[in-house]
């Protein structure tokens, strides 16, 4: 089925260009709330909550993608291996770089080292609060603001001090994967920079728009 | 010839389809959201009832909508292929009848070129010649094939497709 995949040098094996919309939109969707969240309102505001969910489900969707979608995008095309990854290095460094139907070996690891610390952040932030809805929490904190404490009330009611002591794992974790992230999409970055100088191919143009013919 | 070109509108169908999803998702988990909420705050009434339903619309509209859309993409792709194979044909039908005129290989680039529409000019740039050069080469191909010009060579291939 790889062989579906023709490139435009013609025959030849090569990523999808451009890659499926719902590949590219959730793919600078989620880095757009990655940057926001991790760097931009780290605070846990209500807008933190609010992209943080709306990350959920695109994350969600992208990976259902990856089961039922076209031929590219699911994971079948891609599936992590190690050994794969350190052959492609070493062709790389070798000057014997080669194209596959969909992400690299080593571009195959990142990417689900990226998700899987996603979903660890996710998971960790609807710990934190409690899984309660953003449009709850806005309520909420707009009880406060009006100078209603009887919410914080309730809520530390129900806390006691072995789920405070959860709670701070949670955020601990939630701090660490977010931190790692950003240092992988670092990483992410030059593998993407470095293999399209190798391939002399322009990988990033693939995920933006389509070629213009 | 039964495969169309995608038009504009089809073209960017794939992309309005994803970004529909996606933005069906986004709402979809909001609605989830606050309908949990909802039903830890209080027994189900008639209001959880509401929104629990309008979250399951919505999932299952993003269910209808991914299905277009990977059709729509299988189709795309099927289009693409069946315009690939009929322009490898026509070059491949090009080549042999080049060959068959007995066209040298620097005849056959501008031949080639001239078909595509290029003007002396323009063919004499691509190849680094002068525009003399090109003219008595089109010249030379026009003999071999035994036609009177541009516009009948041009035609000479054009005529089986309309057959
Ligand atoms: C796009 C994914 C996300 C990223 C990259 C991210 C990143 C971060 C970072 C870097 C912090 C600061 C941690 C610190 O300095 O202590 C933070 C705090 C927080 N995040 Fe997230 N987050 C994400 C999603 C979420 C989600 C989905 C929720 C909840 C639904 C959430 C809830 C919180 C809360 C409540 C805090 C405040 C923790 C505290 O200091 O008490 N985050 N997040
Ligand atoms: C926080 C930032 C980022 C994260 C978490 C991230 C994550 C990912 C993930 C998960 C994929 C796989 C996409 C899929 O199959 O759905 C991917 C692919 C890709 N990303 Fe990123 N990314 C980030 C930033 C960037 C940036 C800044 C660029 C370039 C300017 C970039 C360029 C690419 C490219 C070109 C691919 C496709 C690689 C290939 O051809 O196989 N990414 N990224």
């Amino acid at each position: 089925m790889a062989a579906l995949n023709r490139g435009r040098a013609g025959g030849e094996v090569s990523p999808p260009n451009p890659w499926d919309p719902l590949v590219r939109f959730s793919h600078w969707f989620l880095a757009a709330a990655i940057v926001a969240n991790a760097l931009l309102n780290k605070e846990g505001g209500t807008w933190h909550i609010w992209i943080g969910w709306a990350a959920i489900a695109v994350l969600a969707i992208r990976i259902i993608w990856g089961v039922v979608g076209p031929y590219e995008a699911r994971f079948s095309a891609f599936p992590p291996s190690l050994r794969a990854a350190r052959r492609h290095v070493g062709a790389l460094f070798w000057g014997r770089a080669q194209e596959y139907p969909s992400h690299n070996p080593a571009g195959a690891l990142m990417v689900y080292a990226l998700w899987g610390l996603m979903a660890v952040t996710l998971a960790t932030g609807l710990v934190m609060t409690g899984a309660k809805g953003p449009m709850t929490i806005a309520s909420e904190k707009a009880a406060v603001a009006a100078g209603d404490w009887s919410v914080l009330v309730k809520e530390s009611d129900g806390h006691d001090g072995e789920h405070d002591d959860d709670d701070e794992i949670a955020e601990e974790i939630h701090e660490a994967a977010s931190n790692l992230i950003l240092f992988l999409a670092l990483l992410h970055l030059g593998g993407v920079l470095i293999e399209s100088k190798l391939l002399r191919r322009n990988l990033i143009r693939p995920m933006l728009w389509r070629r213009n013919t | 010839m039964t495969t169309p070109r995608p038009t504009a509108r089809s073209r960017h169908q794939p992309a309005l389809l994803a970004g529909f999803m996606l933005a069906q998702g986004v709402a979809a988990i909001f609605f989830i959201a606050d309908a949990v909420d909802d039903l830890m705050a209080a027994p189900p009434g008639l209001h959880v009832l509401a929104e629990a339903l309008v979250a399951a619309v919505l999932v299952v509209g993003i269910g209808v909508v991914g299905w277009q859309l990977r059709l729509t993409l299988e189709e795309m792709r099927r289009q693409e292929q069946a315009l690939d194979t009929a322009r490898g044909d026509f070059l491949r039908v090009v080549e042999e009848q080049f060959t068959t005129w007995d066209l040298t290989p620097a005849e056959k680039d501008v031949g080639l070129m001239a078909l595509k529409g290029a003007d002396v000019a323009e063919i004499a740039e691509a190849r680094g010649a002068a525009q003399g050069t090109v003219r008595a080469q089109l010249t030379r191909i026009y003999a071999k094939a035994g036609v009177s010009g541009r516009a009948q060579f041009a035609a000479w291939f054009v005529e089986d497709l309309l057959d």
